[in-house]
């Protein structure tokens, strides 16, 4: 329904621009002038906004210290990062954590999901509000008492006891944004189903869930966005190299090598590219309102 | 899929429009009813993976910390019962009371810088300009780029005297600026990187919500002789305000909890001045392993924020009724 609306909002547009041809010429004129002034203060703006980033891929392709190659471009920061440093097995431990995370959480969060958007009543509020302050406390005075339950199942300097974590983390937000999006879905859809003789868990598998993949993928860029950048679980729970996500593994790098840039711009920019390429496909998918419309709502 | 989209749908299934059309209130295929129904227990089994996360990962510690709290335990030992005597030591510590007025200023500097620099953006990028969706993903690149490569490249930038940034403030005659050695300036630093970090959230919601502001108001406005001033400020500021207000209550709840932002950049020095009570808890337990005061610290953060998060929450109900 509130796609209908913006469609319709569209055509009244549209409408509205073809009324009077002078109006339309002079606006556009109007709009093409002040556009270019525009246009020049974002570029300015954007330019200004990614110095670190264009710094972060610069410099990892300047020659590094004491290095023998000629001119201002190289591969050779990358080769010996490849080699010298266990930043495969990093990059490794990330995506493992990472692609796990993002996996549980959808599968948590979708069904959960649905009870909040499509049952409403005292018991669901309170629930929705236990999420909301859930997620409004500091990961730190958590932290502390889950490393000790953990150290008692082995859990620490483990993947998997990072990985729970993250879960528990990522649950609230992704909770709300699955049930911001299954509000959008018509709940006749569902009705119709029940007529048939479908059972809930039928018409939630095969109609809800099958029209959801935008509100999925959103849930699932934004827990891959948490686990991927995480700093403090991965501190405080990863104790030694061979278990190291990038964020550990990248900071620990940067305090041995502080000085040579290139070394440790190269293993940044191994660690950003990821999330950059997902995001660069699946931009469109993900809409950070629904965090807020689903909060809004409730 | 919109913030006010979703909104209005809820705000309509409310007033018993509901999104189907027609019908009863919101959509309830359950009522609280006597009898366990076949449909109440699937419901109850979708809400139970979330729910034993929720009690384990998320509602036990909460539990436990506030016990251990009471006692001057380490990390591997509970240690003996003391009472709120490490909420008295650290009310009294003169470190707490600086980490708090950090934690505010870097808080509000947080929120509102990177929501005015992120309406602005998304306002402007609102305009016709050429290659707008590509400004707009490069812009978000703050947000997506992990907090330790940003982290690490505003170090280059900033931390040393060799840096480019001392370098091009020495030329332009500033003499020796020493960014991350200055309290006063590491302070600065740190909050403008939050803010720099931030902005693309803030233009992310503020688009989201700009969208579905119809532009014909504004000629109607206009027509009517209002001036670009006053159409935002009379037609764009209350559409967007829901969005707005929602936005800064979860920008709030990301800047007191945040701990990596400030601690890759300057670890909280220099001479303490950039510790947030996050940072604060932190060095507490796993530098100076005093673990009773440092979740002590963490407690009471977390007791202001619950407090902070469940009037805001009321407050956004509030004005969603409206």
């Amino acid at each position: 329904m509130s796609t209908l609306s913006v469609r319709r909002a569209r055509v009244k547009d549209q409408a509205a621009g073809s009324v009077t041809a002078t109006r339309r010429r002079t606006q556009t004129e109007q709009r093409k002038r002040g556009g270019w002034w525009r246009f020049a203060l974002i570029v300015v703006i954007t330019a200004l906004v990614l110095v670190p980033i264009i710094a972060v891929v610069g410099l990892s392709f300047q020659p590094s210290l004491g290095s023998t190659v000629k001119g201002n471009f190289t591969l050779e920061n990358y080769s010996s990062i490849f080699t010298q440093t266990a930043v495969v097995t990093w990059l490794t431990n990330s995506l493992t954590v990472t692609v796990v995370t993002v996996v549980i959480a959808v599968a948590v969060a979708a069904p959960a999901g649905y009870v909040l958007s499509r049952a409403r009543n005292k018991l669901v509020s309170g629930y929705s509000l236990v999420l909301f302050v859930v997620q409004s406390l500091p990961v730190v005075s958590a932290v502390i008492p889950l490393f000790i339950l953990f150290a008692k199942f082995n859990l620490v300097d483990n993947l998997v006891g990072v990985t729970i974590i993250y879960v528990g983390s990522t649950m609230s937000v992704a909770i709300w944004m699955m049930a911001a999006y299954y509000d959008s879905i018509p709940i006749a859809l569902e009705e119709a189903a029940w007529m048939d003789g479908a059972s809930l868990f039928g018409s939630f598998t095969r109609i809800v869930l099958r029209n959801s993949l935008p509100g999925i993928l959103s849930t699932a860029i934004f827990a891959f966005l948490l686990a991927w950048n995480d700093y403090l679980i991965a501190l405080v729970f990863l104790r030694s190299d061979p278990n190291y996500t990038l964020p550990v593994g990248l900071e620990t790098f940067f305090q041995q090598n502080a000085t040579n840039w290139g070394l440790v711009m190269a293993v940044a920019v191994v660690m950003m590219l990821p999330p950059i390429i997902l995001f660069s496909f699946l931009n469109r998918y993900f809409s950070v309102g629904g965090i807020g419309g689903s909060l809004a709502g409730r | 899929m919109s913030v006010s989209s979703v909104a209005e749908n809820l705000r309509r299934a409310r007033r018993g429009v509901g999104v189907s059309g027609s019908g009863s209130g919101a959509p309830r295929p359950v009522r609280k009813s006597k009898r366990f129904t076949p449909r109440t227990w699937t419901l109850l089994a979708f809400a139970l993976p979330s729910l034993v996360l929720l009690l384990l990962i998320n509602l036990y510690p909460v539990i436990y910390a506030f016990i251990q709290s009471l006692h001057n335990g380490t990390l591997l030992d509970s240690g003996p019962f003391v009472g709120l005597k490490n909420y008295t030591d650290i009310l009294t510590q003169a470190s707490f009371w600086n980490a708090a007025l950090f934690t505010l200023v870097f808080t509000i500097v947080g929120v509102f810088g990177s929501w005015i620099v992120g309406l602005a953006l998304s306002l402007l990028l609102r305009t016709h300009i050429p290659a707008n969706g590509l400004f707009k993903v490069l812009l978000l690149l703050p947000w997506i780029v992990p907090v330790v490569v940003s982290a690490t490249s505003w170090n280059w930038l900033v931390a040393t005297p060799q840096s480019p940034l001392p370098i091009l403030f020495a030329h332009l005659g500033f003499g020796n600026v020493l960014f991350l050695a200055d309290p006063t300036l590491a302070k600065i630093v740190v909050c403008v990187f939050k803010v720099w970090i931030s902005f693309p959230f803030m233009m992310m919601m503020m688009s989201s919500a700009l969208a579905s502001v119809d532009t014909n108001v504004y000629e109607a406005a206009k027509v009517d002789g209002a001036s670009n001033w006053q159409g935002f400020r009379f037609i764009t500021m209350p559409m967007i305000a829901r969005t707005t207000f929602v936005s800064w209550i979860l920008m709030t709840i990301f800047c007191v909890n945040d701990f990596p932002t400030i601690f890759l950049l300057t670890g909280g020095g220099p001479v303490n001045a950039t510790q947030s009570l996050v940072v604060l808890a932190y060095l507490t337990v796993f530098q100076n392993f005093q673990t009773g005061p440092g979740i002590a610290i963490a407690f009471v953060m977390t007791l202001v924020l619950v407090i902070i998060s469940v009037v805001l929450y009321r407050q956004i109900r509030k004005v969603n009724v409206e």
